[in-house]
């Protein structure tokens, strides 16, 4: 049994971590979370907001749609203003579009395959339903699929909603706080060296995001994880004209129409990471891409200026869905990290389900497929 | 230099064509470098000399009086710029915008659709200076203008205002364009100037040789308006611009009276500072000058910046120079002088040469010496005091002080921070125009030491169309290598129902 039992410390107060933090602490759990910098300083805060279980891989999707339902619901876990401030449109959809063969067969392959799971609410849509749902659509779209509660949020606002509220039940929050050292206690549980100071506890839940492995080698663990740096670009404000979100399946592609009608552009281009200075660069040399599959599939809007472009750090796992979980061999130390740019979607349901497992003492089988043993030696892709 | 990079396109490539861009151009071409030349405008000029070649040729009535009107002080470019046309080794591409330098000498460019990018072994950044934003109640009102608007208009596009006509503001450009438009039949309803009586005492004591001849030229000014009977007053306060649509009138403060004047134009004139978006956004170190409320690139006298960028970010030395008034606020004379400087400090660097001449740097020095006092002459004074809450400062987003206040009292003490959650500094002026006030106010807040942070200067600092963005020549083929995040979730039915793999 730990040592100090219900004690948890929580590394990286971005949106995961104070997810789980809000969900132990209203369990009556004494939580702490410590971050280098201030809470939500990284992917957290400046992910596009997008609200997706469209093209989720099928390990994702149960957590994904316990997720939306939390989203739905989110003034129950922040309060009714934080979740107003967190701007969440649901039910504008999310629509992957086909232009190609290639895409139209993986489509077709899609919807057999979540069929087969018996899995989700992704529809199938001709060449004519989705050029009728996007309008400015190429005429040589062949289809798409659609999510149709799919949508987005605001992400700074959504990552300051989970904090405070993770606060107001109870949790504290250490910033500017570094993590020096971990070392496993005797009895169990964990005493983490940092620059605030020495803390002593139960449970250590490593949500340190892009520094997810550094933190794990603390504790003498390996996990594979690359930093990225996804990139976004921001046009000046064009007429309203697109509700859902678009996304591509081959093409690096993926945009929506913001509320003041800027439309930003993302699709996965990668800037440069610079994480031991805590910073990304964005790196134009590999816009074209993204520009050019924006337009393929919109070509009426090549005259748009592009205004600005940014850039967050994010954590990558080789095969594109989180780590989370307890360590090899240390159940009071559990890893989630590695969201591979689609995260913060999933964070309310993480919260919850990581909570509830670290609450009872069993990993719940939502996590299954996320265990970090799926990369011992024989299994990496 | 790795296999991989590119080869540069020019020895030099210099960004802008006013007078410290073009002499040092001549420079170094006449020196047998080859350089390529961007620059915004059509013709080389920059500001100072805009339209000059025109408007020279222009044997018309109108065309003469406007170059009477524009004095000596216009018309002396054009040696330069006879010189620099002369050049065959300058490849000088007009309308041309910058939107991104890097430390490595790299260069992205837009002209019309056209995209790219361009190296050279050395880079010198001559882009020049922009007019001090002002915010003050009205500001955004159609019918306020700066005085440097109104020259753009009456060089290049021979516009001449009318109406009821305010100046407002400090500065020897706000005195010589009420002479210009007087000169041209506009008498302006008055000259409000912020400068006192004060101050030009205090100047007095920085008075060098040099700047008997300034003297002597702005008293000729001041003189020939008050003949002319243009009502002036100085220590001009609290300026507010009001209207429906557009100004209507304008209302101020003078000696503890409150005034108000009906009037169709404001023109405002606060000083000019250094542009700081290319030197920001390429990660120079900047300083803080705070007699005169601006950053400045910190360069050596030669005018090399220092990188700030992490090493993965910048490989190899800075080969970023600055010169002109985007390095120092000097005027044209001292921007030729600086550009010559900067040129042979450029040729040392590729070994063509042993650095600047004590003549050439004596020359800086001289035309700098002026500056002390006109800097204790007409101090800023429109955007002296930081703007009450409801004045807009980004224009853009139409942020106002108290609403970025509001916001840093909240809690968002850091620049970036701050524009994350305001949005200020995230429309198409890229922060130009707000940066500085919202610097100022979260200093006012959070009474921070030393230089004033900035935003962080991400690509591009000018808007490119995203159709040239999907076109982009001259790509590093090291930073183009395919990275995307691959998160295509697998269909398991796969190998059977898709395509195979390319």
């Amino acid at each position: 049994m730990p040592r100090q039992n219900e004690t948890a410390l929580i590394i990286g107060a971005g949106l995961q971590g104070c997810s789980i933090a809000l969900f132990l602490a209203r369990a009556g759990w004494n939580v702490t979370l410590l971050d280098k910098n201030v809470a939500g300083r990284h992917a957290s805060s400046v992910n596009a907001g997008g609200l997706r279980t469209l093209m989720r891989d099928w390990r994702e999707y149960p957590l994904s749609e316990l997720a939306m339902e939390h989203w739905r619901h989110l003034d129950r876990l922040v309060g009714a203003i934080a979740a107003e401030s967190c701007e969440v449109r649901l039910g504008v959809g999310q629509i992957a579009v086909a232009l190609d063969e290639a895409e139209m067969s993986w489509t077709l392959g899609r919807v057999q395959e979540m069929e087969r799971r018996g899995l989700g609410t992704e529809e199938l849509l001709s060449a004519t339903e989705v050029r009728k749902m996007l309008p400015g659509l190429t005429d040589q779209a062949l289809g798409g699929l659609v999510s149709r509660g799919d949508g987005h949020a605001n992400p700074a606002a959504s990552t300051r909603a989970f904090r405070q509220a993770a606060m107001a039940a109870g949790a504290k929050i250490v910033e500017n706080c570094r993590v020096l050292g971990l070392e496993r206690l005797p009895g169990g549980g964990w005493s983490v060296a940092s620059s605030s100071g020495r803390y002593e506890v139960g449970m250590l839940v490593n949500c340190a995001g892009a520094w997810g492995a550094q933190v794990a080698a603390m504790a003498g663990q390996t996990l594979p994880l690359k930093v990225v740096a996804p990139s976004m670009m921001v046009t000046a404000r064009a007429q309203p004209f697109l509700e859902p979100v678009v996304i591509g399946i081959d093409r690096p592609l993926s945009f929506k129409q913001s509320a003041v009608g800027s439309l930003v552009i993302g699709g996965g281009i990668l800037g440069k990471p610079c994480a031991d200075h805590d910073t990304s660069f964005t790196v134009m040399d590999r816009m074209p891409e993204g520009a050019a599959a924006t337009l393929e599939a919109f070509p009426a809007l090549a005259h748009v200026p592009v205004l600005r472009t940014w850039t967050g750090l994010e954590g990558a796992t080789p095969d594109g869905i989180p780590v989370i979980g307890p360590g090899e061999g240390t159940p009071d130390l559990w890893h989630v990290f590695g969201f591979c740019g689609h995260g913060f979607q999933l964070s309310p349901a993480v919260g919850d389900v990581v909570g509830r497992s670290l609450v009872s003492g069993t990993v719940d089988p939502l996590l299954a497929p996320f265990s970090g043993r799926r990369f011992d030696a024989g299994d990496a892709a | 230099m790795s296999i991989n990079a590119p080869l540069p396109d020019a020895d030099v490539i210099i960004v802008g064509c006013g007078p410290s861009g073009m002499a040092a151009a001549v420079e170094l071409a006449e020196a047998g470098c080859s350089v390529i030349v961007l620059d915004m405008q059509p013709t080389p000029g920059g500001q100072i000399f805009r339209n000059l070649e025109a408007n020279l040729c222009d044997t018309s009535l109108a065309g003469q009086s406007l170059l009477a009107a524009l004095g000596p002080a216009y018309r002396a470019g054009a040696d330069l710029i006879q010189r620099f046309r002369a050049c065959s080794r300058i490849d000088y591409r007009p309308q041309t915008t910058v939107w991104e330098v890097r430390p490595d000498g790299t260069v992205g460019w837009l002209q019309g659709m056209n995209v790219g990018y361009v190296r050279g072994r050395q880079v010198l950044l001559a882009h020049g200076a922009m007019e001090r934003p002002v915010p003050f109640p009205g500001w955004t009102l159609p019918g306020v203008m700066t005085a440097g608007a109104v020259q753009t208009l009456l060089k290049a596009g021979h516009l001449k205002p009318s109406g009821r006509i305010v100046l407002a503001g400090t500065g020897p450009l706000l005195l010589l364009l009420a002479n210009q438009l007087h000169q041209l039949g506009v008498k302006p309803a008055l000259v409000g100037r912020t400068d006192r009586l004060s101050d030009s005492v205090r100047a007095m004591r920085h008075l060098r040789p040099g700047g008997l001849v300034l003297l002597v030229k702005g008293l000729g000014w001041l003189g020939r308006l008050k003949l002319a009977g243009v009502k002036s007053v100085t220590g001009l306060e609290n300026l507010a611009a009001d209207g429906a649509q557009s100004v209507e009138s304008v209302s101020f403060t003078v000696g503890g009276k409150r005034q108000t004047l009906p009037c169709d134009l404001l023109i405002v004139h606060d000083g000019i500072v250094p542009a700081i978006d290319i030197p920001n956004a390429a990660g120079l170190r900047l300083q803080w000058d705070g007699p005169n409320a601006s950053w400045r690139p910190a360069t050596t006298p030669d005018g090399l910046g220092a990188s700030t960028l992490p090493p993965e970010m910048s490989a190899g030395p800075c080969v970023l120079r600055v010169t002109g008034d985007a390095r120092k606020i000097g005027g044209a004379d001292a921007a030729m002088a600086h550009g010559r400087v900067a040129a042979q400090a450029i040729l040392a660097a590729l070994d063509h040469g042993a650095g600047p001449s004590a003549e050439a740097l004596r020359a800086v020095d001289k035309a700098l010496s002026v500056r002390p006092f006109l800097d204790a002459a007409f101090p800023p004074g429109l955007a002296q005091d930081l703007p009450d809450d409801d004045t807009i400062v980004c224009r853009c987003e139409e942020l106002t002080a108290g609403d970025l206040r509001a916001k840093i009292r909240s809690g968002f003490r850091n620049m970036d921070a701050l524009r994350g959650e305001t949005r200020c500094g995230m429309g198409p002026c890229q922060g130009r125009n707000c940066m500085v006030t919202a610097a100022r106010l979260l200093q006012d807040e959070t009474r921070a030491a030393g230089c004033l942070p900035t935003f962080r200067g991400r690509p591009p600092i000018r808007p490119i169309p995203l159709g040239a963005v999907a076109r982009l020549s001259g790509l590093a083929p090291r930073a183009t290598i395919r990275l995307t995040l691959e998160d295509k979730p697998e269909n398991a039915s796969e190998d059977t129902v898709d395509a195979p793999a390319e």
